[in-house]
């Protein structure tokens, strides 16, 4: 299956992420919180309105915090299938060493990867069920939430 | 790309908890014996000719020619109409009407149209209209004396070539794919129509064969002098013609129904299906197929052998008693797909080519409410229809046994009941996800 929006075609993309480089240089330079290094999610295309609404409070951070990072194509952090209660918030954290997008399926949440900085996606596991973190461009599957 | 199977998604099931796992086999076990022992040891079941006729002017307007004609040119604006969406809408798969409707409204929503209603497929084929017209001017169908000695086998072909292209072929979301498979599947059928006449679409048509064969369990039925008739869905699914290639149709649904619920696995995601490409799929679709076909083949013939039968012609002679085990796998691994992901369908059906403004039944802006039927009921039905259709099966194993020797022992039927236990038990294994 795939629910695939629409890329951006790779040269924009390219372009984009030059300029952005300077600003994610700055921002990078206090990684060690991950409050200030995350970009804001961004709920995808026409499907955004709903009730699993992602909340970017990382302050506070109750709940499950999953971390996953992309380096040289190989995954490490927590992959494979995770088991999260209903109801429980979410923490994920993103970090891949080229731009990409991530997709929580299901729940229809995207976040913009880019290389080097965490990307971080909070919502609250309502919607219960198997459902993949995957990478838009590189088509990887991140990891699996077992959501019951 | 990604690890969900069948065509499209954007959810699976939750494993089942393990006490239904549990339970249900026990049941199933329980069950088979209770069949074999207690129940009635002379043929119980109407046989082809049982069933209360409808009335005459119902079947008249049923059968009529004009009536089937119109239901083929509905289906059949309904099918250009889904090839035109999937190559003129939005070329994003979740934005797109043709890969939901292929593969869930469609496909998935064939069996409960063919189990409540009947043979839907075969008085709709959208092809066999297009055949009548057509076949004015193609060749006076030179094979047709040849298609009885093919029975089935085409259909079964038809069918691999479907579940292949819905759980293996890699980019089998994309809506060009799904409007090249259908007019390529379009151009293909009429071809081997036009060269074997009309009995092609019944024994060649995986879609109108599976239709046809999901039906066997609906209460319509036709008695062998053409009457239509309500009866026991047994006795319908007993009537099942024997026909070459049925036992090959039956596996390829229940194997690849199964292979559906392996890749679902953490032991498939993270081994032999880790690599995720089309090699994998589908080695691992043929070997699911290979492997339900062989433990059916060698318990037919095992019981065949103890009750001193033929064993040769085993396996055809209970093909029809394996359909409901069939339909029990395909209701347990695709109740959710059509209840949740389904609404899609009618969700972007408001809007099929994704034009700026247009919501013509006011749903576009719908989201589909993943949380519609809860993780408990969709966890019972697939319990409840993988032991339905275990219970459903050894029920017609027996009355099988039964008819075809007034004194069958139970003790002759074990080896096929013992195999419909490894299937059943194997069911409820890929849904407890092992």
């Amino acid at each position: 299956m795939t629910i695939r929006p629409a890329r951006l075609p790779r040269a924009l993309a390219a372009s984009a992420l030059a300029l952005a480089l300077p600003l994610t240089g700055c921002a990078g330079t206090d990684e060690g919180t991950a409050s200030d290094t995350t970009t804001s999610p961004t709920s995808s295309s026409a499907t955004a309105a709903g009730d699993p609404e992602p909340t970017a409070e990382p302050a506070q951070e109750p709940g499950q915090r999953l971390e996953v990072t992309v380096a040289g194509g190989q995954l490490s952090g927590d992959t494979g299938r995770v088991p999260v209660p209903v109801g429980e918030q979410v923490t994920l954290v993103i970090t891949s060493d080229v731009a990409d997008e991530a997709h929580v399926h299901g729940y229809d949440l995207t976040a913009d990867l880019q290389p080097g900085t965490p990307a971080q996606l909070t919502f609250d596991a309502t919607i219960p069920g198997v459902f993949e973190v995957e990478l838009h461009d590189a088509g990887t599957v991140l990891l699996t939430l077992q959501v019951s | 790309m990604t690890l969900l199977a069948h065509g499209v998604g954007s959810r699976t099931d939750l494993p089942i908890p393990i006490g239904f796992a549990l339970y249900g086999a026990g049941a199933a076990i329980l069950a088979s014996f209770a069949v074999l022992l207690l129940f009635w040891r002379t043929p119980h079941l109407g046989g082809p000719d049982s069933g209360r006729p409808v009335p005459a002017g119902l079947q008249r307007t049923l059968d009529a020619g004009g009536v089937r004609r119109a239901l083929q040119l509905v289906a059949l604006l309904l099918a250009a109409f889904v090839v035109v969406a999937a190559l003129a809408g939005p070329e994003e798969t979740s934005r797109n009407l043709g890969p939901w409707v292929l593969f869930v409204t469609f496909w998935v929503g064939l069996v409960p149209a063919s189990l409540l209603l009947g043979p839907v497929w075969r008085v709709a084929n959208p092809l066999r209209l297009l055949h009548r017209l057509l076949r004015r001017w193609g060749p006076d169908a030179p094979g047709a004396a040849r298609l009885p000695a093919l029975g089935l086998w085409p259909a079964a072909g038809a069918l691999l070539v479907f579940v292949w292209l819905e759980l293996v072929y890699p980019d089998r979301s994309e809506p060009l794919t799904v409007a090249v498979f259908l007019l390529a599947y379009a151009v293909v059928q009429l071809g081997l129509a036009l060269w074997f006449g009309e009995g092609w679409f019944a024994a060649g048509d995986g879609f109108e064969a599976y239709s046809t064969l999901i039906a066997r369990l609906s209460p319509w039925g036709r008695r062998s002098d053409g009457r239509l008739v309500l009866r026991n869905p047994l006795a319908g699914a007993l009537a099942t013609p024997a026909q070459p290639g049925l036992g090959a149709l039956v596996m390829v649904l229940l194997g690849s129904t199964a292979f559906d619920g392996l890749t679902r696995t953490t032991w498939w995601q993270t081994g032999p299906g880790a690599a995720n490409d089309w090699f994998s799929g589908t080695v691992g679709l043929l070997a699911s197929i290979a492997l339900v076909s062989g433990l059916y083949v060698v318990g037919t013939r095992l019981s065949g052998r103890l009750a001193g039968q033929e064993e040769r012609i085993q396996p055809a002679r209970y093909a029809a008693t394996v359909i409901p085990i069939a339909l029990g796998y395909t209701v347990a691994h695709y109740f959710s797909l059509l209840m949740l992901d389904g609404q899609t369908t009618w969700i972007l059906l408001s809007n099929p080519f994704g034009a700026d403004g247009v919501d013509l039944f006011g749903t576009y802006g719908n989201r589909v409410d993943l949380t519609a039927v809860s993780a408990d009921l969709i966890a019972l039905v697939q319990v409840g229809a993988i032991i339905t259709g275990h219970v459903v099966g050894v029920v017609l194993a027996h009355e099988r046994a039964l008819l075809s020797a007034r004194r069958a022992r139970a003790s002759d039927q074990l080896p096929l009941v013992l195999v419909m236990v490894v299937f059943t038990l194997g069911g409820l294994g890929l849904l407890f996800g092992f």
